[in-house]
């Protein structure tokens, strides 16, 4: 992945947390686009406008959460509506591990990791994806 | 329902709130932290009043939401006390046991203060 062309979609509730991944991201990758989403609803919506190469996702928001984006997004794949497969990291304050591990093997979810995030964790895994 | 109610003192010896930890989290920016504790503390105002009004209609989900939310903020931002009880409200909310769900957001509202206290210090 060139980190001149990186779209990162951020899709959670919170609009602090929204605020501190972006700040992170943007020193990170300041040539990158990022978008913003409250929920999964909005977050589907700028899927389909943006085109994010990478999502950071919330589970538990209201009005649409983790799981209805990720349902949405692997029927959009399996039906070619969507051609490309996004990287999604999962970023949860979730604490039950088998519902942990569920998510891990949702369509697309790369990594979980729990809140409150460890940005070391985060920049690791995204200097793995981008050159 | 065998209700077994939390010690107060339990939560009390944890940290209101670490600066240390918050300004990690910003990486050493004080203004950013200025900003997100500014939303940090509006959104927990307008939670507190939500969860008031989700108690009444004991409506668990929205409840549970809620303290989801409080608890993975909380901790973010170094709220550490809050974020524990909020926790313990989310875990609460699962069973719909109201009364010791009405007794753990009574200690969580004094913790609340007891924040709002210490940000004004920070101003």
């Amino acid at each position: 992945m060139d980190k001149q062309n990186i779209r990162f979609l951020i899709v959670e509730d919170d609009e602090m947390i929204r605020l501190i991944h972006k700040d992170f991201l943007n020193d990170l990758y300041p040539e990158s686009k990022i978008f913003e989403a409250e929920n999964g609803a909005q977050g589907i919506c700028h899927y389909f406008e943006s085109n994010p190469n990478i999502i950071l996702l919330d589970m538990m928001m209201p009005i649409m959460g983790g799981e209805a984006f990720l349902d949405i997004l692997e029927e959009g794949h399996r039906s070619n509506i969507l051609k490309e497969k996004p990287k999604i990291i999962v970023v949860t304050a979730i604490k039950d591990v088998k519902e942990l591990m569920s998510i891990g093997k949702r369509f697309a979810v790369e990594a979980v990791i729990s809140k409150p995030l460890v940005q070391n964790q985060l920049k690791s895994l995204l200097e793995d994806w981008i050159s | 329902m065998n209700t077994t109610f939390p010690n107060k003192d339990d939560f009390l010896s944890v940290p209101v709130f670490e600066m240390e930890k918050a300004l990690n989290r910003v990486h050493n920016k004080k203004d950013l932290l200025e900003r997100v504790i500014d939303i940090f503390v509006k959104s927990l105002s307008e939670r507190i009043s939500a969860i008031e009004t989700e108690i009444h209609n004991e409506n668990w989900e929205s409840l549970g939401t809620l303290a989801h939310s409080i608890k993975g903020s909380s901790w973010t931002i170094g709220a550490q006390q809050l974020g524990d009880i909020a926790y313990a409200m989310e875990k609460t909310a699962d069973n719909k046991d109201i009364i010791l769900f009405s007794h753990l957001f009574q200690i969580f509202q004094e913790s609340a203060q007891r924040f709002f206290e210490v940000e004004k210090t920070l101003q």
